[in-house]
């Protein structure tokens, strides 16, 4: 159909539509298909955490998209590089399962890259806002209506309050609204052994016991800290520690990367004493701590491709590489734990071709899609392994000075990914949130690794020496050595109201909130 | 469906019959949300410059109701307003039907048939309820270390529920080793359970834990241990034709392959049957690296997977680099080869310049810029033919490469590019797959 727009009048009758097409996809899920997303959330993925899966397209009302995409393309399609709007230059003939789902994810992602929707709004770069005011909306209402405890039972609503904190308080939301209701939801789950439980009466379980210690930190004070018992904590990470160097990630459970991570995030964070407790499986008369054998184990999670397997022996994925390399950049400093134990032009290459184009953003295994959430489990690599190859910022010579970055800036294209994000992550309706690709619902986990993602995109990170280590002296002070400063560029896609909070590189939370539990659990001196 | 403009009646458009019964839910819940908005539907298929005057009225206050806007007037607007709503008998249109996501299994509930989505609406109401109660009945159990078969029960009936359960499942696990319970049965039983949920993990590590005491019970029992290898074999089989790409499956079977001695025991030919149907399968290559080069037979224990292991035979570099090149040749622009190509050339410490000629059968670039023709059909080729001239020493080669890359064939990753170029210039080195990795590396990384 044609509808041509001319003159005044018809130009108010354009904003009207686009009102009432906004309006349609707003009504809220049932409750209890919200449920049953969080129980598509406990199955998806390297489950780090699991994510929500598919869901299908949002239906695109196409009555007015036509027409009004020749008007927006006109005027935005020469801001917008053609890298972002055309096939990649190179294709084989050859069709398979990968390929064609590779396609249509183009051709899914294409019209949102050429800013052809009339729903939205673009910038002269084609790039539409951050919704923010729907985004916040959307991580509030994920809190008023958590999971049923029992149906979503694999630790999700620990993760809930994790993804939707740190999304809000990254969006410069104040949180400490949720104090209470996080201390009264997390301290019946805590168990007297030690560590977090997903739910009521569940053994405690790495993976909800991160997503709760970040939450708490991210509230802050005292009472939210004090919630933690910080020695059964202990005790626990030894009974998880395994005599090849890993953890499990419950007793008894699996052993892989993401219990590396998290177990080193739980040690530097609270301040532990990183001796093992006599009753753990990797204590011996010979000594050894809770670090031993750590990084060789982890090391030997690295593939041929050159990424980093969630266990040995298994095949490169982008989640495990964020894990190992935070794990090492809390080991140590980057520029010198990080090429020690793993190979790291290999990694680069390998980290490097996750971006695909014109999607322009990054998919978590060779050969597979571009996902959302992949800007944090992959783009939020790159800090780390920029300081890894610039070494530290201040005082004492850079690691590796040969072929510093300040030659080419950034490894990745950033243009590339912010261009994904903010045109294919949004959920453009009043539903809000951000999600895996157009096709795919939003849901709070991705909601809050795309907006990291986007952070990390729109800051520097720079590793310090020394300088700030904390008064304690303590152990694995390495994770606190980072500061950031906002990319001011000329040519900049984004509008300068859509940048962001800094996100720790390595605990993936707002900065400034790892810093402060530290300090204070360290000035404890103790249990 | 809708009236010709010309003939258009005064009446409001006549909505299709609707048919008694809808195949799925979502369609029914469709049907009625385009049954609410008559006119948006008239509008989208005549355009609306071609309405009539009363259906361009009409049109505007369905639109108005859709949107809510008629809320925000004067109270004397809104009567005139509802009036000709009622008058007309516009029709108030429904919220647009809302993805329902999909069920415990990964079914989409959308499919559903309406009667289903009824049963399956009550049963969800049902099982948060039955869960709370059935959980808090199997935590008395658990506190009271009670290992016993109603406790299998239990957890299967909690399981039926909701597989995600890691507490139930260690529970369960714990509570069949200390009963000394058939471990084939279990497995019988969890292979219809991990079928019917794709994506759940926990399931495969229960598996672990029972090929773990399956194979102490069984000892050195070859025929017995034979079988088992087969059946897993055969299982997992079944779990790629639904995704061939599973990420749990495919560690699992790394693990059991270590565990049963799978090594030539088929792996590399069923990998091969997978590339067969996608030789885009990026799991399939990687389990073949894994089954290739940790073999115990032939490799040095500890050698990780990006270093030079001399315990290779030259026989079997000579089979994957032929494997990897047929593939190479299917479809030029696929990772997969070219990066395991990489990867075993590293491990037999070979150099890339021994596979020059190949991949330069990918990339033609005149001898001199800008004069000839140019015909590059994998980035991955030229990526690779980089590292090679780098290795050669022909600087000036291997930087015109990156830069074609950067400019041309790959322009996403051009600061990558860049970056490579830059390791060029600083010393002469690319990311070459001679033993001790890389030249640059080497001295970059002080190893
Ligand atoms: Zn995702």
């Amino acid at each position: 159909m044609t509808f041509l727009i001319k003159g005044k009048k018809s130009q108010q009758r354009v904003r009207f539509i686009k009102r009432a097409i906004a309006g349609q996809g707003s009504h809220d899920p049932s409750p209890a298909s919200e449920s049953l997303h969080y129980d598509q959330q406990q199955a998806q993925r390297p489950d780090f955490i699991t994510e929500n899966s598919k869901d299908k397209p949002a239906i695109v009302d196409d009555a007015f998209g036509a027409s009004s995409r020749s008007v927006m393309s006109a005027k935005t399609a020469s801001m917008i590089p053609d890298l972002f709007t055309t096939l990649p230059p190179i294709r084989d003939l050859l069709q398979t399962g990968s390929s064609r789902v590779q396609d249509e994810t183009i051709q899914e992602c294409l019209p949102f890259l050429k800013g052809a929707d009339l729903n939205v709004q673009c910038n002269e770069h084609g790039v539409p806002q951050l919704d923010r005011p729907r985004h916040i909306n959307f991580l509030h209402k994920s809190l008023r209506k958590l999971p049923a405890p029992y149906v979503a039972a694999d630790a999700s609503r620990p993760w809930m309050f994790y993804w939707a904190l740190a999304g809000l308080a990254a969006m410069g939301e104040d949180v400490s609204q949720y104090r209470e209701r996080l201390i009264s939801t997390v301290q019946p789950i805590q168990n007297s052994t030690g560590g977090f439980g997903g739910g009521n009466g569940q053994l405690s379980h790495l993976a909800p016991t991160y997503a709760i210690l970040l939450s708490l930190v991210i509230v802050g004070g005292e009472e939210a800290l004090e919630v933690i018992d910080r020695k059964a904590m202990w005790k626990w990470l030894g009974a998880l520690k395994q005599p090849d160097g890993g953890f499990q990630m419950c007793v008894g459970g699996e052993e892989d990367v993401r219990g590396a991570y998290i177990a080193a995030v739980i040690l530097t964070l609270l301040d532990l004493p990183i001796e093992l407790s006599r009753e753990s499986p990797a204590w011996s008369r010979e000594g050894g701590t809770l670090l031993t054998n750590l990084p060789e184990w982890i090391s030997k999670c690295q593939t041929f491709e050159g990424g980093v397997s969630s266990r040995p022996d298994a095949e490169a994925h982008g989640a495990y590489a964020f894990c190992v390399l935070a794990c090492l950049s809390i080991l140590g400093d980057p520029h010198i734990i990080i090429p020690k134990y793993l190979d790291v032009p290999c990694l680069i290459s390998w980290l490097s071709s996750r971006q695909y184009a014109p999607e322009g953003g990054f998919s978590g295994r060779t050969n597979k899609l571009v996902d959302g959430c992949y800007s944090h489990w992959v783009g939020g690599c790159w800090p780390l392994i920029e300081a890894c190859l610039d070494g530290p910022s201040l005082g004492s010579p850079a690691g590796i000075q040969v072929a510093p970055l300040t030659a080419v800036g950034h490894l990745y294209s950033r243009e590339g990914l912010i261009r994904y994000i903010l045109c294919c992550c949004q959920d453009q309706t009043k539903r809000g949130g951000l999600r895996d690709k157009p096709s795919h619902n939003s849901d709070s986990y991705h909601t809050c690794y795309v907006l990291a993602g986007l952070s990390s995109a729109q800051h520097r990170w720079h590793f310090n020496t020394s300088a700030t280590k904390t008064a304690t002296g303590g152990m694995l002070n390495s994770a606190y050595q980072w500061t950031s400063e906002p990319i001011v560029e000329d040519l900049q896609i984004f509008d300068g109201a859509d940048r962001v909070g800094t996100w720790h590189p390595v605990f993936v939370i707002p900065e400034g909130a790892a810093e402060r539990a530290k300090e204070y659990f360290a000035s404890k001196g103790g249990f | 469906m809708a009236p010709k403009g010309s003939k258009a009646p005064k009446a409001r458009p006549k909505p299709p019959d609707p048919p008694k019964e809808y195949p799925t839910i979502a369609d029914e819940l469709l049907a009625a949300y385009q049954e609410s908005r008559p006119y948006q539907t008239l509008a989208a298929s005549k355009g609306i410059q071609n309405l009539t005057a009363n259906e361009k009225a009409c049109y505007a206050h369905a639109v108005f109701l859709e949107t809510g806007a008629w809320r925000s007037w004067p109270a004397a607007t809104q009567n005139e307003f509802w009036k000709t709503i009622q008058s007309e008998k516009i029709p108030i249109p429904l919220p647009k039907p809302q993805d329902l996501g999909r069920d415990t299994r990964g079914i989409e509930v959308g499919k559903y048939t309406p009667a289903e989505f009824k049963l399956y609406l009550r049963r969800e109401r049902e099982i948060e309820g039955l869960l709370g109660k059935t959980m808090g009945y199997l935590r008395a159990i658990m506190a009271a270390k009670e290992h016993s078969p109603r406790v299998l029960e239990l957890t299967e009936h909690i399981i039926s529920m909701n597989a995600a359960h890691y507490t139930v499942w260690l529970y369960r696990s714990q509570t069949l080793l200390a009963l000394n319970s058939s471990i084939p049965a279990e497995l019988e039983w969890v292979n219809n359970v991990a079928l019917d949920n794709q994506k759940n993990y926990q399931i495969w590590h229960h598996r672990q834990i029972l090929v773990e005491h399956l194979v102490q019970d069984v000892g050195s029992d070859e025929g017995k241990l034979r079988e088992l290898g087969k059946s897993e074999v055969a299982f997992m089989k079944e779990m790629f034709d639904e995704d061939a790409k599973n990420y749990h499956v495919w560690s699992y079977r790394q693990w059991l392959v270590r565990k049963l001695d799978l090594w030539q025991k088929g792996e590399i030919e069923d990998c091969e049957r997978l590339l067969r149907e996608d030789v885009r399968n990026n799991s399939a290559w990687a389990h073949r690296f894994f089954v290739v080069f940790s073999n115990p037979r032939y490799c040095t224990e500890g050698s990780k997977a990006t270093e030079f292991d001399g315990g290779i035979p030259d026989e079997i570099l000579d089979r994957e680099i032929e494997f990897s090149k047929a593939a190479c040749f299917e479809a030029p622009q696929n990772q997969s080869p070219w990066n395991y190509l990489r990867g075993v050339l590293k491990k037999g410490g070979r150099k890339l310049v021994s596979l020059e000629c190949f991949a330069g059968e990918f990339v033609k670039i005149p001898e001199k810029e800008g004069e000839g023709e140019e015909d590059v059909k994998s980035s991955h080729a030229l990526d690779f033919l980089a590292d090679a001239w780098a290795e050669k020493g022909e600087r000036e080669k291997a930087d015109r490469a990156l830069r074609l890359l950067g400019d041309k064939y790959d322009r996403i990753r051009k600061n990558y590019w860049d970056w490579r170029r830059a390791l060029l210039k600083s010393d002469g080195g690319g990311l070459g797959g001679i033993e001790g990795q890389f030249v640059v590396g080497a001295k970059l990384f002080g190893h």
